[in-house]
């Protein structure tokens, strides 16, 4: 659980921290639509690169981020390999023929197989996936012998490979920003950020202080509700419960056996808390005082300036088409 | 001996892995007969932890621990190499509010849950289920009732009942009786007592009541701080010092016995427990 960066706050004091939640926000949204705009190669460096000094700046360790993205390592990689078997626009840039014969149909399914049985005891499994994939494709091209079922085609193309980088390198900048964020501010003061940031929408009538107050009540009682889903799984363990192995139909009657007990926790809890909250005069929508009030420094002028320079920046390239 | 612990010590990992530890260097052993043994402690002193060490849900980070011929350390491999949940049978755990555990549409359902999870056959669980319910004071008709409509204190004995159709060898119950009203304790805590008397099983009861101990136990455990300071009779466990030193209340026969001792001057020939051992000691020296 510890390896989890993502959403997850992590004291420290540089100039990310000092900021304003709100400024964070307005920033995070801002050079994420930045980012979308971008069309060449080189821009997409350098804000990659800028993205890297925001972090050497703001003094949190890129290793840390880096392993932060490593649970979406497969969606990355999935993403890509999509883009790169299926884009076929632009120039042809490497092509390879297929034969599918019964023989190295099975060969590869066998690859599977072993792949599949033997990458928990590899340390690299990334590399090991790689290696398996990039396995069955030299099998795949290099038998062509025996009862051949069809043929087909390994392409690469030019705009196939730029869509995958592109959406790639998004993806990591747009997720390095959101864990820069979560990592430097409380989620209570997020929370406060949000809920002013939202505060305009009032005149379509949503109401910000509820929304915030709902993600802050949701916030709160994630660990609360995880301590009583274990509580519950030890007691039903002595009941002999048998959480870790069973069938298919032991393993429908585990969870029944957690889910219940867990809905009617929610709804007690809720009731309870609600009660609570009217207990001390709390009333939705009413005007509340605060015990946190956010302030607005001259550093978060600067960031937003910053930011919304970089974004105009990139507007204009657009426009102009560089 | 069915329940042995070897200096064990327990810590439960934190955020920054700086552990808290909840248990600390105990030694312990416990029969698979005839004992009634109540568990002391404040809140947070470790009680719960132990009584969870007792049927495997948590293995020792030091130490060793038996039960019924396996062995638990902290060899999380090795562990898991064995079969616990038979052990889970055998040493029946009632958790603090068991009524958060219901989850079948009906009592019947949900008393039989334990023992089928064990592979005890549909009749026998059936007629178990009707025996256990009048056992904790309710009819049968409850059985067809929903858990979820009833009481909290039927709650409570429906899924001690539940834990009771297992037929455990060693019963262990993590406060059952806080809630209840004191006639609904009562009568809970003799229908432990029986348990033990007439089947001769092994009982022990987390409590903060010093009448229970007091009343029932023949052996008593003081947890301070995750360390076991006390392992002995409850007589000896009410002595001036222990009660100084671990804030201990006393129970209220005692009260009485050392009031009536101190402000009349009337000495009883021996200590009695209860308050019908009271009444006749009472009688004796007035009579």
């Amino acid at each position: 659980m510890n390896r989890i960066v993502i959403g997850r706050y992590i004291p420290g004091n540089s100039f990310l921290y000092r900021m304003d939640p709100r400024t964070k926000l307005i920033a995070m949204i801002l050079l994420m639509v930045g980012v979308f705009l971008i069309q060449s190669f080189l821009h997409m460096f350098v804000a990659l690169a800028l993205v890297t000094l925001i972090l050497v700046f703001g003094r949190l360790s890129v290793k840390r981020v880096y392993l932060g993205l490593r649970p979406l390592v497969f969606l990355l990689m999935f993403t890509f390999l999509f883009q790169v078997l299926f884009n076929r626009q632009g120039e042809l840039l490497y092509s390879l023929a297929l034969h599918y014969t019964i023989l190295n149909l099975s060969l590869a399914f066998m690859v599977v197989l072993l792949w599949g049985f033997t990458k928990r005891f590899i340390r690299f499994r990334l590399l090991y996936f790689l290696g398996a994939v990039v396995g069955i494709f030299a099998l795949l091209h290099s038998i062509s012998f025996g009862v051949v079922l069809g043929e087909g085609t390994f392409a690469v193309y030019e705009q196939g490979l730029s869509t995958a980088f592109f959406i790639m390198v998004r993806l990591i900048i747009i997720i390095t920003l959101s864990t820069i964020l979560t990592i430097t501010t409380k989620p209570t003061d997020l929370n406060l950020g949000l809920e002013s940031i939202l505060r305009p929408l009032r005149v379509l009538r949503i109401n910000a202080e509820e929304i915030a107050m709902i993600i802050a009540i949701s916030l709160r009682y994630i660990p609360t509700l995880l301590e009583e889903a274990n509580k519950i799984m030890l007691a039903q363990a002595s009941r002999g419960v048998d959480f870790q192995e069973g069938k298919l139909k032991d393993k429908v009657i585990q969870v029944v056996s957690l889910l219940v007990p867990m809905f009617i926790i929610s709804f007690q809890r809720s009731d309870d808390l609600a009660n609570a909250m009217e207990a001390r005069s709390f009333v939705p929508g009413q005007e509340r005082t605060r015990l946190h009030i956010l302030r607005w420094s001259k550093l978060d002028t600067v960031a937003l300036a910053c930011t919304s320079l970089a974004l105009a920046g990139v507007v204009l390239l657009r426009v102009v088409g560089w | 001996m069915a329940i042995k612990f070897e200096r064990v010590s327990f810590q439960y990992r934190g955020v920054d892995d700086k552990g808290y530890l909840a248990l600390a260097d105990i030694n312990l052993s416990i029969a698979a007969q005839g004992e009634f043994i109540t568990l002391i402690g404040e809140t947070g002193s470790g009680k719960s932890t132990l009584a969870q060490h007792m049927n495997a849900l948590l293995a020792p980070t030091e130490g060793r621990v038996h039960i019924f011929g396996v062995k638990l350390t902290s060899d999380k491999k090795k562990n898991r190499k064995q079969r616990l949940n038979p052990i889970r049978q055998r040493v029946g755990l009632v958790f603090q509010f068991p009524e958060y555990q219901l989850f079948e549409e009906t009592v019947l359902k949900d008393i039989i849950f334990g023992p089928k999870n064990f592979g005890v056959p549909h009749e026998e669980a059936l007629e178990r289920a009707k025996k256990m319910i009048q056992i904790v004071g309710l009819d049968e008709s409850y059985l067809e009732r929903s858990p979820f409509n009833l009481s909290g204190g039927e709650k409570k004995r429906v899924s001690i009942a539940g834990i009771l159709a297992m037929e455990p060898e060693i019963l262990i119950l993590d406060e059952p009786t806080s809630g209840l009203d004191p006639m609904g304790r009562n009568a809970l805590l003799k229908v432990f007592y029986d348990i033990h008397e007439k089947l001769g099983k092994t009982v022990m009861i987390i409590t903060h009541d010093m009448d229970t101990v007091y009343e029932y136990a023949k052996r008593v455990l003081v947890l301070r701080e995750g360390a076991l300071v006390y392992d002995g009779e409850p007589p000896g466990l009410f002595s001036r010092k222990h009660v100084e030193d671990w804030n201990l209340e006393l129970p209220e026969i005692l009260r009485i016995q050392r009031a009536l001792e101190e402000r009349f001057g009337i000495r009883l020939e021996k200590n009695p427990t209860s308050r019908k051992e009271l009444i006749e000691a009472l009688g004796e020296v007035v009579m």
